[in-house]
């Protein structure tokens, strides 16, 4: 079931387009956000009623975007580390494994205590300001070893 | 016209013709996955990429229209370059698991790197796999993502023809994965279009799987015998075994594509329980006879008298199977009592040929659907002409014209509709007047009393039809603003004849407004409208001639067996006894008949009351015609034998005929046809050869296979009052029938596969009807009558007009025959938790 804020957020999301089916997005937004960072099967099949939608036109919308986890649920903070030309070239490949050694666990993984959540993604848009990552719903660039152990112990 | 130079050579198209289709049209192959004529293009698959001199980057040509001047190379070495590297790409991750894949042999994706591939790939690492284990989509399709081109042709046939829309593209790149919500189980049309368009091995048919190869099958290209739409198709067999039955792209009016009950229900053709003997009531017990003594009983027993002779032919007999078989009542036996269908009464029948024009001759589906305005109405098109269905969705998404649908029930073609009307079922003569009245009230406005008069005879009639005023003035408006309309008319008006004036009237009020009208029958028989044609109809003789005599319909005729006033009954592939609506009736006189021949292909429960019993063959161990709803005369093959010692049906008329006359012919299916050229005025163009032709450049109307006018006519249409139903509170839903999606009539239910997916019956009413009884889909109701009662699931549908309960006319479980009395209207019942 979507949360009743999740549904009121819908609405709202409703009013922007002109077709029901162009806020799949803003739905899908709002019920990983209502499920804590994850989106699973009923949340789907909900949006998909609202929206007016088929279930699997929700579903290929969700799995086109790395910003949705179907049916992997994150931690309370998601680390999505850019890996494209960029970023790899000012050294996200080595940001990464230095990651991966301080929460001592692998990309895709989470830590035990669901703190965080560590994975990759393809270019967020940010090349200026490479290598980057993105947290939650915030950007972090300009990224250095000494940062990102900074960054790290500020997430609670 | 564009003028264009491919690979040197000048040609001229027409304007916005796309490069692939001007390139293909000059004569120069050019590969694709993910082009489809009938669908939309989108330049995914990279495999037709050519070059255009003056632009440096390759173009996708299925993509890309024609300019004035263009110069194009198809074949130079960068183009051949890049589809070697392009089908280099497609094996990173293909699984090339091809000795065991059922696509081997015929696989777009081998045929394509044998003759443009890299013989070699580069890719060292290891192949992404989506899934280890092949997982079942639905009973009737395997799915194996491994071995995907990505070439969305499954999701998009999905979408823009059949308009179901349960698959998707999950996922992207190279890991994109086309499939089903949560690869779940589908709940669809099940008629397995994603596997016919699926270039490779990854949508397949569970009945297939592992079957063959399919270098091993014999094949025949063939019409399809389950509705009138008549699509063509090819079926296969492989050791006397039907094996599938396959569409062929740009071959027929359906091109590609075919519902579930034409590519999954022809097995039904090679089932053991076939009669293979002809049978002889001895001492009340049916026995296997030879040929010989079965012909010498029906001779012995045959009256001098031809009133006392009555017969009804299946109208899924061919052509001129079903020519022969009037020839020998009307000539040989002396007999006018021949009909065609076990549901219809014949006067409705010649109203109805007379309303929908048919004596004018063939109407093309993809002619009226150039109209302006096309209104479906008494037909649940989707379900019972899916194909039409397909075609109707498929053009009206591309242009700009109205699809009105006036049914009681919802269906799929919703979706495609401008305006939805819900009327009460048997109200659409009411439902057409009140459009009528609306049409004209502009000539009656400011008269006083002539236009208070029709001012109150439309609110009664649109209360009458149970609709609401403004979409009656919706329909009339856009019929006002149209300059060309079509109808299409299906067989609830056959069911409700006192509809069919007023779709008459209709035709000829938007004919006197100076409109372009077409009207497009739509039937549920294969060769419904070739047997009215050949003239098995009592009143009816070939090309809608009037008879000499008028003799009985099989309503009439069974209550002259009744009476005792008709001796002999010839039923030749019609299943009376559980089509005729009126169950009761139709059993109470076959089990008095004094002696019955009954001629099918299965022990129907007609044949049980048979004296003498013949196996005819099946649709598939024959030649003939066929002639579509439209007026399509295209020709069906043999492709196997009949089983034992089962004949072809024109063979065991004229075996019949010839021992009263022995100059009785024609002698075979080619005579006959010629015979039926030459008396027949709207044959007379009727040829083999269209039929054997394939259409180029992806033109599926074949005009030259439509029928002529019959010229003069004198057809009569007869006013029918409506037959009362008891409407009471305690029965308060109408029970309304026709075909189920996957089912045409009973010989569906022989079909391994089609029964796998439906064969217990299943009544279907509206989502609010079934909340206020605190339903829901999937539950075991009762419904009952005042004379039967049955417990089946519930299926729930969305947007259907309330107090209405759907039950197919398919199910043995639950014959809705039992339901329906002769001479009343449609039956009320009362659904219930069982």
């Amino acid at each position: 079931m979507l949360s009743e804020e999740a549904k009121k957020e819908i609405e709202k999301a409703l009013r922007k387009y002109p077709n029901k089916r162009s806020a799949v997005m803003d739905a899908l937004r709002s019920a990983q956000k209502a499920r804590g960072g994850h989106l699973e099967k009923a949340d789907m099949d909900e949006i998909a009623v609202i929206l007016e939608m088929q279930s699997v036109e929700v579903n290929a919308a969700a799995a086109f975007y790395t910003m949705y986890n179907i049916d992997k649920p994150v931690g309370r903070h998601h680390i999505q580390v850019c890996r494209n030309i960029s970023c790899s070239l000012l050294g996200a490949e080595h940001l990464i494994k230095h990651m991966e050694r301080t929460l001592n666990i692998k990309t895709g993984e989470t830590t035990p205590d669901k703190r965080i959540t560590l994975s990759t993604v393809e270019c967020l848009g940010s090349c200026g300001t490479a290598p980057m990552m993105q947290i939650n719903d915030d950007f972090h660039e300009n990224l250095t070893e000494a940062k990102v152990d900074e960054i790290l112990k500020g997430l609670k | 016209m564009v003028t264009v130079k491919i690979n040197g050579k000048e040609i001229t198209v027409e304007d916005n013709t796309l490069i692939l289709d001007a390139a293909r049209h000059a004569g120069y192959e050019i590969p694709t996955f993910c082009y489809q004529a009938d669908l939309v293009g989108i330049g995914s698959c990279r495999m037709c990429l050519v070059e255009i001199e003056g632009q440096r980057k390759l173009q996708p040509s299925c993509v890309t229209p024609v300019l004035h001047g263009m110069a194009i190379n198809t074949e130079t070495p960068t183009v051949m370059s890049a589809r070697a590297s392009m089908l280099e790409f497609l094996l990173a991750n293909h699984a090339l698991d091809c000795p065991v894949c059922d696509k081997g042999g015929e696989c777009e994706l081998q045929d394509m790197v044998y003759k443009y591939g890299p013989h070699k790939g580069r890719h060292a690492e290891p192949k992404f796999k989506f899934q280890e284990k092949d997982y079942a989509l639905s009973p009737v399709i395997i799915k194996n993502s491994n071995r995907c081109v990505q070439c969305l042709k499954c999701v998009r046939v999905c979408r823009e023809v059949v308009g179901a829309n349960v698959l998707g593209a999950l996922g992207r790149g190279d890991h994109q994965e086309e499939t089903s919500f949560f690869r779940h189980f589908l709940d669809c049309d099940q008629d397995g279009n994603c596997i016919e368009v699926c270039p490779v091995g990854c949508f397949m048919r569970l009945p297939y799987r592992y079957k063959t190869r399919p270098w091993d099958l014999k094949g025949a290209d063939t019409i399809c015998q389950w509705c009138a739409t008549g699509c063509r198709m090819v079926i296969e067999e492989r050791d006397g075994v039907l094996i599938r039955s396959k569409a062929q792209f740009g071959v027929g009016l359906n091109s590609e594509t075919l519902c579930a009950r034409g590519r999954f229900g022809n097995d039904s053709m090679t089932r053991a329980e076939r009669l293979k003997t002809p049978l002889v009531r001895r001492f009340g017990k049916l026995e296997p006879a030879s040929w010989q003594e079965a012909l010498a009983v029906i001779k012995d027993n045959v009256p001098s008298d031809g009133e006392r002779i009555g017969g009804i032919a299946s109208p899924r007999l061919t052509n001129e199977e079903l020519y022969l078989f009037q020839k020998l009542f009307r000539n040989v036996f002396g007999s006018a009592n021949i009909d065609s269908s076990a549901r219809w009464d014949p006067d409705a029948v010649e109203a109805f040929i007379k309303a929908a024009s048919m004596d004018a001759g063939g109407v093309s589906v993809f002619d009226c659907m150039e109209s302006e305005t096309v209104i479906v109405i008494g037909s649940q098109v989707s379900d019972e002409n899916p194909v039409t269905d397909y075609i109707i969705r498929r053009i009206s998404a591309g242009r700009r014209m109205n699809l009105v649908i006036a049914s009681p029930r919802a269906m799929k073609l919703d979706s495609s509709a401008n305006l939805k009307i819900r009327h009460t079922a048997g109200k659409a003569g009411a439902l057409l007047e009140s459009v009528i009245l609306s049409f004209n009230s502009a000539r009656v406005a400011g008269t006083g009393g002539l236009e208070d008069m029709a001012s109150g005879r439309l609110a009664s009639v649109t209360s009458e039809a149970g609709v609401d005023g403004e979409a009656v003035e919706s329909l009339a408006r856009k019929l006002k603003s149209s300059g060309s309309v079509a109808i299409m008319a299906g067989t609830d008006f056959l069911r409700f004849p006192e509809g069919i004036a007023k779709l008459g009237l209709l035709k000829d009020l938007l004919k006197s407004s100076g409109k372009k009208v077409s009207v497009l029958p739509l039937l549920d028989r294969a060769n419904q409208r070739g047997a009215w044609e050949m003239g098995v109809h009592p009143s009816l003789g070939p090309a809608y001639a009037r008879a000499k005599q008028k003799g009985l319909g099989t309503d009439e005729m069974l209550e002259a067996v009744s009476k005792g006033a008709l001796d002999f009954l010839y039923i030749a592939g019609s299943d009376v006894a559980s089509m005729y609506p009126d169950e009761g009736v139709a059993t109470a006189a076959l089990g008095r008949a004094r002696f019955l021949v009954v001629q099918d292909t299965f022990m129907t429960d007609t044949a049980k009351f048979a004296h003498v019993v013949l196996p005819g063959a099946a649709f598939g161990e024959k030649e003939g015609t066929f002639t579509n709803q439209e007026g399509r005369a295209q020709a069906i093959r043999r492709l196997m034998h009949p089983p034992g010692k089962a004949k072809p049906d024109l063979d065991i008329i004229r075996a019949i005929g010839e021992r009263f006359d022995p100059s009785f012919g024609p002698k075979n299916f080619v005579l006959a046809l010629d015979e039926i050229r030459s008396g027949n005025r709207m044959y007379s163009n009727v040829s083999l050869a269209f039929n054997n032709k394939k259409n180029s450049d992806n033109r599926l109307d074949s005009k030259e296979a439509l029928v002529q006018g019959a010229g003069a006519s004198d057809l009569e249409a007869k006013e029918f009052a409506q037959k009362p139903s008891a409407e009471s509170a305690e029965y308060p839903f109408r029970l309304i029938t026709g075909n189920h999606l996957f089912h045409s009539g009973k010989g569906t239910m022989r079909s391994e596969t089609l029964s796998g997916l439906l064969k217990a019956a299943v009544v279907e009413i509206s989502e609010e009807d079934a909340a206020s009884l605190g339903l829901k889909n999937g539950d075991r109701v009762r419904v009952k009558s005042k004379d039967y009662a049955a417990v089946v699931t519930l299926r729930t549908a969305r947007g259907s007009k309330n107090a209405h309960a759907f039950l197919a006319e398919n199910f043995e479980d639950c014959p809705v025959n039992r339901f329906l009395r002769r001479g009343e209207g449609p039956p009320m019942v009362s659904i219930t938790r069982a």
